[in-house]
């Protein structure tokens, strides 16, 4: 039973759900601890001991339902009722008749033994043998849908095509014209064809729990390096949960970070007080500690054709950070400056990118003018502990830059950071003003993927946390 | 040679011998327990590993811990995690007020002690002579923690809110869950008598780290099924009649399906269905309902939230009530 267990494992951990083997060895002996009498409790045992969390547990239930199913040759396919009766079956008497059918013709005897489960009908001997030659052919190693003919072709030839041709093959050409010969080699081909329906099956079901997770790591893996602007609206989906996921490594690594204690710096007004008590004498000490503020986000995002995309992707992330940040407030502008906080308290964030972008998402950008709103709308509440992050591509459509805002705006803020979706040589091409706003900027980088997302976030939020 | 630890199954081998049996134990100390929750318990009091008991506020996580303790007949020990919680307030603190007011009655002994040494090597020499009495057990205040290690007969500890703790906390908790032992640098490893059936609940207000649920058996306690609640209602307010009892479980499970700001969970069906005896209701209606749907929510705009709803739920309390009855009697 412990190949069983291993094989559970493999799948549980291809669904995504960590298991170590400290795990695998804790949950082997709680399923010897409850036995395997009672289907609900060893599922039980295996999502307690398993699970790190509901999220797991589900993905675990599920696991166990697929793996523990059983179901191969269960269902009499179309095929099934075509062979396995004798000659008479061609007529169609022995479907309604069987017992006399029995009796009117001597049953067919073969040597092979898979010739003769099929003609026995004998659907749990031939699962039996499935499993055990897919075990054989290490189906479980099976990771991607094009592995799927070679390995049905590989379980069939473990479990005896080969004879099974052969003798399909004697039976039609070696006897001469017996009819009853032709008779069973058609229906040894019809059940052949049945068993190749249900390996197939069998394969594609098992693909399905072992390699859930390889062709989707593969998808992300390419979905994190690939152009922002490029991703089709279909992958949006998977991206959001990308995004989550990296968000929420970023808070976690982050979010411990609050509290740092100074060692060697005495509290001294906490100590006396709280040794009062003791006479005076420094029984309790109390040393310094210092709470590290959480950063406050500005974040200034062009919402036209171009850069729509990425702001889509930055407005996502930094709101899956909302554990580590401590305030975003977030404008969005082709030209003028949009405060869109209102419309984030009220739909959840996926809808509210959509909602923005059809709203005011048109026209080429201008920047002079939401740098002057900038300055009228939000210069008071830029401090020394507020990061701008701006993101565009600087593209202004030949209208002036006003830079001298920027220039204000740097003077005050902790930090400004300007995220352009171009490569750096393109900065100085065409419309771009960017190399006016780049002296002003503390960090301006090109940004274009997930990747580039996650590692500029991940510096924001350093530098927030170290310098203080 | 060095001695073994005993745990809790070696004491109790009787009580918890099956997961039925666990299940009968829990029913007649009135905790109506799910399959899962029984053979969860069955694994962590034989295998000794710690349960992590996770689900929304009020399901019965820290009730879980209780009914165990009571079942086994041992004391049940509480720790209440919250932010700032530290080892001296969990494990253990030396009682600074008695070893000072010692050191002021020894001082005269300290004299007499020292009478004779001629230089200082002589004194301490002495002094060190000496146990180390001022940090003995004596002087020991023992915390949860400690006092989980030293029960004589085993104990639950419930280490109540993991989720409030820090993170400096969390990696303490993790030598003690794993080995049972914790380290007292006065007075070194102090291991646990017998070894106690832990229980840490959590309200998922953060997520714990990956070394701390691995030790532990993890148990998600749901809201619980309409058959389910209406037996925990039926085991909790026994004086409820079947057909008040019927329509408040279907009214509450009808409310947890609104987007509410909180669910009610079934500490509150309860505290509802008492209530609801009190006012001697015999059946829902809008007036009663309205009346005391602030046992229920807990939130202003969650009663708002209802507000257009009430009626129809009332109704279809109503209507479920008929048809048990009918399948009952048919």
């Amino acid at each position: 039973m412990q190949q069983v267990l291993e094989d559970f494992y493999k799948v549980v951990r291809a669904s995504g759900v960590k298991i170590s083997p400290s795990d695998s060895i804790e949950t082997s002996r709680s399923v010897t601890l409850v036995g395997y009498q009672n289907r609900s409790i060893l599922k039980h045992a295996l999502t307690v001991s398993l699970a790190k969390s509901l999220d797991d547990q589900h993905l675990i239930d599920e696991c166990f339902e697929q793996f523990f199913k059983f179901d191969a040759f269960q269902q009499p396919s179309a095929n099934d009722v075509n062979y396995g009766g004798g000659a008479d079956d061609l007529t169609g008497d022995s479907e309604n008749n069987p017992e006399q059918a029995q009796q009117d013709s001597e049953p067919y005897q073969s040597d092979t033994p898979l010739t003769n489960m099929l003609l026995e009908r004998d659907h749990n001997a031939l699962a039996v043998e499935m499993q055990r030659a897919a075990q054989e052919v290490g189906l479980r190693d099976i990771w991607f849908f094009t592995q799927k003919s070679l390995y049905t072709q590989r379980i069939m030839q473990k479990m005896g095509l080969r004879d099974l041709q052969n003798e399909i093959r004697a039976l039609s050409d070696g006897s001469g014209n017996c009819p009853s010969n032709v008779a069973q080699a058609g229906q040894l081909r019809d059940a052949k064809a049945w068993l190749f329906e249900e390996v197939k099956d069998f394969v594609e079901q098992q693909l399905g729990m072992y390699g859930k997770t390889s062709a989707k790591n593969l998808r992300e893996q390419h979905l994190q390096k690939t152009k922002l602007s490029n991703i089709e609206k279909r992958d949006f989906h998977t991206m959001h949960d990308l995004v989550r996921k990296m968000a929420k490594r970023l808070s976690s690594m982050y979010s411990k970070k609050k509290k740092r204690e100074n060692r060697g710096q005495l509290d001294f007004r906490k100590t006396l007080r709280s040794n009062v008590a003791y006479d005076g004498i420094l029984f309790e000490t109390y040393w310094k500690s210092r709470y590290i503020d959480k950063p406050k986000v500005l974040v200034l995002c062009d919402i036209s054709g171009s850069v729509q995309a990425y702001s889509r992707f930055l407005l996502l992330f930094l709101y899956s950070l909302n554990d580590v940040l401590n305030r975003i407030d977030s404008y969005v502008f082709t030209g003028n400056l949009i405060s869109v906080d209102e419309i984030f308290a009220h739909y959840p964030v996926e809808e509210a990118i959509d909602k923005i972008i059809d709203d005011h998402g048109m026209g080429g950008s201008d920047y002079g003018t939401m740098l002057l709103d900038l300055e009228r709308q939000c210069m008071d509440t830029i401090d020394n502990k507020t990061t701008v992050l701006i993101l565009g591509d600087a593209r202004n459509n030949n209208l002036a830059p006003r830079s001298e805002v920027l220039e204000l705006a740097y003077q005050r803020a902790k930090r400004i950071i300007w995220l352009n979706p171009e490569p750096e040589n393109f900065w100085k091409t065409g419309d771009s003003v960017m190399l006016n706003y780049r002296p002003y900027c503390h960090l301006a980088k090109t940004c274009n993927t997930l990747d580039h997302l996650e590692r500029l976030l991940d510096e924001l939020l350093k530098a927030a946390t170290a310098t203080v | 040679m060095p001695t073994r630890t005993h745990c809790m199954k070696d004491l109790y081998q009787e009580t918890f011998s099956s997961i039925e049996d666990i299940k009968a134990h829990f029913e007649a100390a009135n905790y109506i327990c799910s399959d899962q929750i029984a053979t969860c318990v069955y694994i962590a009091y034989n295998l000794q590993k710690p349960v992590m008991v996770e689900g929304p506020a009020g399901v019965g996580k820290t009730e879980l811990a209780k009914t165990t303790a009571e079942i086994l007949g041992v004391p049940l020990v509480r720790l209440q995690c919250y932010e700032g919680l530290d080892e001296a307030k969990a494990l253990y603190e030396w009682k600074y007020a008695k070893q000072l007011l010692y050191t002021q009655l020894l001082k005269d002994k300290l004299g007499e002690l020292l009478e004779g040494s001629n230089n200082f090597t002589d004194s301490m020499e002495k002094i060190h002579d000496q146990e180390d009495l001022f940090f003995s057990e004596n002087f020991l205040e023992p915390r949860p923690l400690y006092k989980a290690l030293h029960q004589e007969h085993g104990c639950v500890l419930l280490i109540d809110e993991v989720d409030k703790s820090d993170h400096e906390f969390e990696a303490f908790l993790l030598e003690v869950l794993s080995d049972f032992q914790v380290s007292i640098p006065e007075l070194g490893t102090i291991k646990a008598k017998i070894k106690p059936l832990v229980f840490l609940t959590s309200n998922n207000s953060r997520e714990m780290s990956d070394a701390l649920k691995r030790r532990c058996l993890h148990l998600y306690v749901p809201y619980p099924e309409e058959k389910l609640e209406s037996r925990i209602l039926s085991a909790r307010v026994p004086e409820l009649s079947d057909t008040l009892r019927r329509e408040v479980v279907s009214f509450v499970q009808q409310i947890r399906e609104l987007d509410l700001k909180k669910v009610p969970s079934i500490s509150e069906t309860i505290d509802w269905a008492k209530t609801l005896l009190l006012l001697h209701a015999s059946e829902l209606n809008s007036a009663t309902v309205k009346q005391t749907l602030n046992v229920l929510l807990k939130f202003e705009t969650d009663i708002e939230a209802t507000g257009d709803h009430l009626r129809g739920f009332i109704e279809k309390a109503h209507q479920k009530s008929k048809i048990n009855i009918g399948s009952k009697a048919g």
